[in-house]
C-alpha cells in the first residue's frame, strides 16, 4: 500500500509573502466586499496584506460576511413572505367579518 | 454501453494549481514508454546559449521561487522560445530564458526544467499507472490560474486571458447553473472560509448556497449524499484552522508538493470508501503548468469550433490580440473509476478544461445549446469507463 507523504512543520508559512493568485483573490473578494451591506464590511486596508496569514484573515472575513450577507436576506425574503402571507390572512378574515357583518345587519 | 458507464452517477473535479505534465507525470515514461513523458534529447537553451535538459531534481518546496511566471506574454516566450514572427511554430524552447527574466541568475533559471522522480509522488504518480492517464489534456488558456479554472466552470473564460474579475455572459452559465435548472444536483467544496475560492465574484458573490467545505465533502462522500457534479478546491494558503495550523495543499509554488499528494490521496481515499465508489469517477487534473517545463506543443483550437471572444492587444500583453485558438501547456490529468482498465493511456485525442463542462452536460442533460461552440466541440471522458466488471484490485493509501 502506497503510504501518504506527510510534509515536515516547517513547510507551513504563514510569513511567507503573498502570491499573485492570493494578491487576485483577495481583489475579487475586495470588489465583492464593496457590494455587501456596510455593516458586513471588513476594516481591512486590503493593500497593506503583505503575508498569507494576513491575507487569509481577510479572505475569511469577506467569504464570512458573503454567506451572513445572504444568510440575512434570504431570512429577510422570508419575513416577509411570512408577514404578507399574515397580513392577507388578516385581510380574508377582515373581510369575513365585514360580510358577517352585513349579513347580521340585514337580518336585524 | 459498458456496465460502468451504466452505474454511472456522480463526477467529481479535483483541480490543483500550477504544474506541468513533465514536471510532475514525466518520470512514467520509464516505466510505461506510451506515457508522453520526458526522453533524452528533450531540452532548452539558456541565456548563454548551452542547453539545458530535464533533470529528476525537483524539490518540493523551495526551488521554484520566485513563482514562475505563467500570465499570456511569459508562457508565449516559454511556448515560442522568443520567435514573433508571423509564421512561428510552438517548440518549447523559452522556459529558461523565460525564468532567467525574474531573477537574471542562469543556474536558477535552469531548476525551471526539473521534474519529479517517480518515488517522490507516489500518490499521483500510483494514480496515473492505476487508472486512465490523459497524454493530451491542455490548459485551455496558454495564461494563468483564473481564466483558465473559468474554462473549468462555464466552458469559457469570457475573452479574459488574465486574472482580472470578470463577468458571466448571456447566454452561457455555469455548469452549476446549468445543472440545478435542470433538476440536478452540483457543488464547489472549497478547502474551509479561510481559503475560500477562486470564483468569487460571480457564483460566491451570487449563489454562496453553490458551496461546501471539504470537510462537507468529507462527510457527504461517507453519507452517499455526494451530489452529482462535484468540483473541489484545494488549499490555497498557510493559515489557522480549526484544529490548528493548516498547510496549502494547492501545490502552487511555493507550497509544499507533498502537501497536495496528501491531499489528492485524501480525495481519493474519501471517493474510494464512499458507499458511491462505484458509481462516482473522479478527475485529478492541474488548472495549469505554472511556468515550468513541458516539451509538448500546445495545438491549435479548431477554427470550426471558436470560443466566440477576443482578449485585446492591451489584455494580451503582446501588443497583439488572442481570438482564443490556442491551447495553454499541457498538464497533469488521471481518471480514476473502478471501471477504469488499469494504465489506461490516453493518446490520440486532445483534452482541456472545457472537456469537464462538456462532459458533465453531456453525461447528465444530454444536448444543451446555450454553451460556446468550442465547449460544445470539446472531447469528453466518460467513455474511458470501459469496464464491465468492477475492479476490486484498486490502490490504497494507508
Amino acid at each position: 500500500m502506497p503510504t501518504k507523504p506527510t510534509p515536515p512543520q516547517s513547510a507551513i508559512n504563514k510569513d511567507r509573502p503573498v502570491n499573485t493568485l492570493l494578491k487576485m483573490q483577495m481583489e475579487h473578494l475586495h470588489v465583492a466586499e464593496k457590494r455587501l451591506p456596510l455593516r458586513h464590511h471588513t476594516d481591512i486596508y486590503v493593500n497593506a496584506i503583505k503575508t498569507e496569514g494576513e491575507a487569509a484573515e481577510y479572505i475569511r472575513r469577506v467569504t464570512e460576511a458573503i454567506h451572513a450577507a445572504h444568510a440575512e436576506a434570504a431570512a429577510k425574503r422570508a419575513r416577509k413572505g411570512v408577514i404578507s402571507i399574515a397580513a392577507e390572512a388578516d385581510e380574508g378574515a377582515e373581510r369575513k367579518r365585514g360580510k358577517k357583518k352585513g349579513k347580521d345587519k340585514g337580518k336585524s | 454501453m459498458a456496465t460502468g458507464l451504466d452505474q454511472l452517477k456522480h463526477i467529481v473535479v479535483l483541480m490543483m494549481e500550477n504544474r506541468s505534465f513533465d514536471h510532475m507525470l514525466g518520470s512514467l515514461t520509464a516505466v510505461n514508454p506510451q506515457i508522453d513523458g520526458i526522453t533524452a534529447g528533450l531540452s532548452n537553451p539558456d541565456t548563454t546559449g548551452a542547453m539545458v535538459p530535464p533533470q529528476p531534481l525537483a524539490e518540493f518546496q523551495g526551488q521554484l521561487d520566485p513563482d514562475p511566471d505563467h500570465h499570456f506574454p511569459a508562457v508565449d516566450l516559454q511556448i515560442f522560445g522568443g520567435d514573433t514572427s508571423p509564421g512561428r511554430q510552438a517548440n518549447m524552447q523559452g522556459f529558461v530564458k523565460s525564468y532567467f527574466n525574474q531573477q537574471r541568475d542562469v543556474g536558477h533559471s535552469q531548476k525551471i526544467m526539473y521534474y519529479f522522480a517517480q518515488n517522490q509522488l507516489p500518490v499521483l504518480t500510483t494514480l496515473a499507472l492505476e487508472f486512465a492517464v490523459f497524454n493530451r489534456w491542455f490548459a485551455s488558456i496558454p495564461g494563468p490560474t483564473i481564466c483558465n479554472r473559468a474554462f473549468a466552470h462555464y466552458g469559457t473564460s469570457f475573452g479574459q486571458v488574465g486574472m482580472n474579475v470578470f463577468y458571466v455572459m448571456e447566454p452561457y452559465k455555469s455548469i452549476y447553473d446549468r445543472m440545478i435548472a435542470a433538476g440536478h444536483t452540483a457543488k464547489i467544496y472549497y478547502y474551509d472560509t479561510t481559503s475560500s475560492t477562486m470564483e468569487v465574484v460571480n457564483l460566491l458573490q451570487n449563489e454562496p448556497k453553490l458551496f461546501g467545505t471539504y470537510q462537507q465533502f468529507l462527510s457527504d462522500c461517507a453519507s452517499g449524499s455526494l451530489p452529482e457534479y462535484s468540483f473541489v478546491e484545494p488549499n490555497y494558503s498557510d493559515h489557522d484552522g480549526d484544529d490548528g495550523e493548516e498547510v496549502a495543499s494547492d501545490q502552487h509554488p511555493d507550497h509544499n508538493v507533498q502537501a497536495g499528494e496528501a491531499f489528492i490521496a485524501s480525495v481519493y481515499n474519501a471517493v474510494k470508501q464512499s458507499p458511491l465508489w462505484p458509481n462516482t469517477a473522479l478527475l485529478v487534473v492541474y488548472d495549469e503548468h505554472g511556468g515550468i517545463y513541458d516539451h509538448v506543443p500546445p495545438p491549435n483550437c479548431s477554427p470550426n469550433a471558436p470560443d466566440g471572444f477576443t482578449a485585446s492587444a492591451n489584455d494580451t500583453g503582446l501588443g497583439v490580440p488572442f481570438a482564443f485558438d490556442r491551447l495553454g501547456v499541457r498538464v497533469p490529468a488521471i481518471l480514476i473509476s473502478p471501471w477504469v482498465p488499469s494504465g489506461t493511456v490516453v493518446s490520440g485525442r486532445v483534452f482541456e478544461h472545457a472537456s469537464i463542462p462538456a462532459t458533465v452536460t453531456k453525461f447528465f442533460l444530454g444536448s444543451y445549446a446555450q454553451r460556446t461552440a468550442r465547449e460544445a466541440a470539446a472531447d469528453t471522458f466518460v467513455d474511458l469507463i470501459s469496464l464491465d466488471v468492477m475492479r476490486q484490485d484498486c490502490p490504497d493509501f494507508g
